[in-house]
């Protein structure tokens, strides 16, 4: 760009010289110095247009800070989200008739009529409601006796490794709404993507949200703190308390820190805060401990079915006879499970689900 | 402290953003409010101190887009609209707000006529140090002119787009900005000509035996 006949107005509205203004690089700086020594008559227009950028951002400088931002945009985030489920299920819209207004009071009024009317009625029996609750949300618990780490296979596609001497507890078919999870001790998890079920992991008294990413908790029973490190995907990670809060009052500012890839949260559960960090031990970030290279070459996609039911020690299920003609060559070294699986399903052709803590693959062969 | 992309610009991650904006991603919004974030609660200091009403006018805004996203166009995302429907938000917000709040004088809210600027500058020429010079120029312009320079030297903003903001003609604004730039040169300049060079030379200075072929 020919800047020569700018005066300082345009200068200071130029982008690559507010750059060089507010937040300099060296390629940058050495550009501007080397056009001012070409072009020595518009020093003055240069220093007038460094100024004004300057003094009007120093004038207009406002105290919202990086971690403000990030909670306001998951802040945004989540309301709209709240705001789509209601208005899903239309009532909002409805609503806003005169005609259902009238109507919903009504049936409001009706309601808590016939409420107050069985509460006296059966106030002694609510064990049948109970019972249903239960049979609803039946809740699988596994536990990791062994020295070596321990994938669990979960009934949304999102994989957990279970530290030895951990315990996950979750349902053996997710609810409708929310993925939810309770960890005494370490894992990490390898979560599927879906936005209109967020996932839950309660340890201690924590609760870390997420609606698809690769994260660690540890929250070990002996320790005083609870962390959680992020690999990819966004996290966000609540005191249990504040999130209950937040059940109750969807609209309440609670305490909330939301963490980026290489960032971690440590709760300290004594003085019962919530500090962010960087991941200092990537080593945490890894699915297994220890990951081990894989290396097929022009191989039967069996034998790597093979090779990782050893590795992680899962059951893979698949059609001998179909994949029969299936040769893979593929390379893998830090890749999680569910990015292995993903790779060798996208070279043969085929898909693959977690069905009851198996891994089962579908496909129509290769030819 | 710009890092602000225009959504317009045609790449295919904005348009793909859009489209899952449009979808009811909500992920989405949070990536299309993100872009000029910064630039709004900025903007929203200048009517109201109260950090908790200013992030509530935000994210109002930004539900209103989400609920409305099947009708709207891309322009609603775009910088200068955002001003100004944040700012139409705000001071019909504050109005509603006054009776329960003390009233404070805020930074563009006012808009009475002030005293010419030439006898304020010479009335307290004497207390200031040379380096805040053109800073005390400018909060003595009138509320408009220092509007008007926020929006074309902060949120740097063409005049079309001020125009847009402020209510105002394209012709007023550009009549406006220029008899603003005139009159803070005729206060500024004769002063700050040689400090201006001054300036630039001990910014070399730093780096200068890098680059002192330059000199």
């Amino acid at each position: 760009m020919d800047y020569r006949y700018h005066t300082a107005e345009e200068l200071a509205t130029d982008d690559l010289f507010r750059k060089w203004v507010t937040s300099p690089t060296p390629e940058i700086t050495s550009f501007w110095l080397k056009w001012i020594a070409d072009n020595p008559e518009k020093s003055v227009e240069v220093g007038m247009a460094r100024e004004l950028v300057l003094a009007v951002y120093d004038i207009h400088t406002d105290d919202l800070t990086e971690e403000t931002l990030q909670h306001e945009i998951a802040e945004i985030t989540r309301l709209a989200e709240i705001q789509k489920q209601n208005t899903n299920t239309n009532i909002y819209r409805l609503v806003r008739q005169p005609f259902w207004r009238v109507a919903a009071i009504f049936l409001l009024v009706s309601a808590i009529g016939l409420w107050l009317y069985s509460r006296e009625n059966n106030a002694a029996s609510p064990s049948a409601a109970r019972h249903n609750h239960t049979r609803a949300a039946e809740m699988l618990i596994r536990e990791n006796t062994g020295s070596h780490e321990m994938t669990v296979l979960l009934s949304d596609n999102s994989v957990a490794t279970l530290s030895p001497g951990s315990i996950i507890r979750f349902p053996k078919t997710f609810a409708a709404g929310e993925r939810k999870v309770i960890l005494t001790g370490e894992a990490f998890f390898d979560v599927a993507r879906n936005p209109k079920r967020p996932f839950l992991v309660y340890a201690n008294e924590t609760v870390t949200k997420v609606l698809g990413t690769s994260f660690r908790v540890k929250a070990l029973d002996q320790e005083n703190t609870v962390m959680v490190l992020v690999k990819t995907g966004r996290v966000s990670v609540y005191p249990k308390t504040e999130y209950e809060t937040l059940q109750n009052k969807p609209h309440k500012k609670v305490s909330v820190i939301v963490l980026d890839p290489n960032q971690q949260a440590v709760f300290n559960r004594k003085e019962n805060k919530l500090e962010k960090g960087i991941v200092i031990n990537r080593q945490l970030l890894s699915e297994l401990s220890v990951q081990k290279e894989l290396i097929f070459d022009d191989k039967p996609v069996s034998q790597v079915f093979k090779s990782l039911q050893d590795m992680y020690g899962i059951a893979i299920d698949y059609n001998q006879e179909m994949l029969a003609d299936c040769i893979i060559s593929a390379q893998f070294s830090d890749e999680n499970l569910k990015q292995r699986l993903s790779a060798i399903c996208q070279a043969i052709g085929a898909g693959y689900e977690m069905v009851d803590g198996r891994i089962v693959i579908t496909s129509k062969g290769c030819s | 402290m710009n890092n602000e992309a225009p959504i317009s610009n045609l790449s295919d991650i904005n348009i793909q953003l859009w489209q899952r904006f449009k979808a009811g991603d909500s992920a989405a919004l949070g990536q299309l409010a993100q872009v000029h974030y910064r630039a709004l609660y900025n903007y929203s200091t200048k009517f109201s101190s109260d950090p908790d009403f200013i992030r509530d006018s935000i994210q109002e805004l930004y539900l209103e887009l989400w609920e409305r996203r099947e009708h709207l166009s891309e322009t609603a995302f775009v910088k200068s609209y955002l001003l100004k429907a944040l700012r139409h938000k705000l001071i019909k917000e504050s109005i509603r707000l006054k009776r329960f709040q003390e009233p404070k004088q805020e930074l563009f809210d006012l808009d009475h006529e002030d005293a010419p600027i030439e006898s304020q500058i010479i009335a307290d020429e004497s207390s200031h140090s040379q380096s805040s010079h053109l800073k005390r120029i400018i909060t003595l312009l009138s509320k408009r002119q220092q509007e008007i320079i926020y929006l074309r030297f902060y949120q740097n903003l063409d005049n079309e787009d001020i125009a847009h903001i402020m209510g105002l003609g394209r012709q007023s604004v550009s009549n406006l900005l220029h008899r603003t730039l005139k009159e803070i040169r005729q206060i500024w300049a004769p002063a700050e000509f040689i400090w201006a060079l001054f300036l630039i030379s001990s910014l070399l200075k730093p780096i200068s035996h890098g680059i002192c072929i330059l000199l």
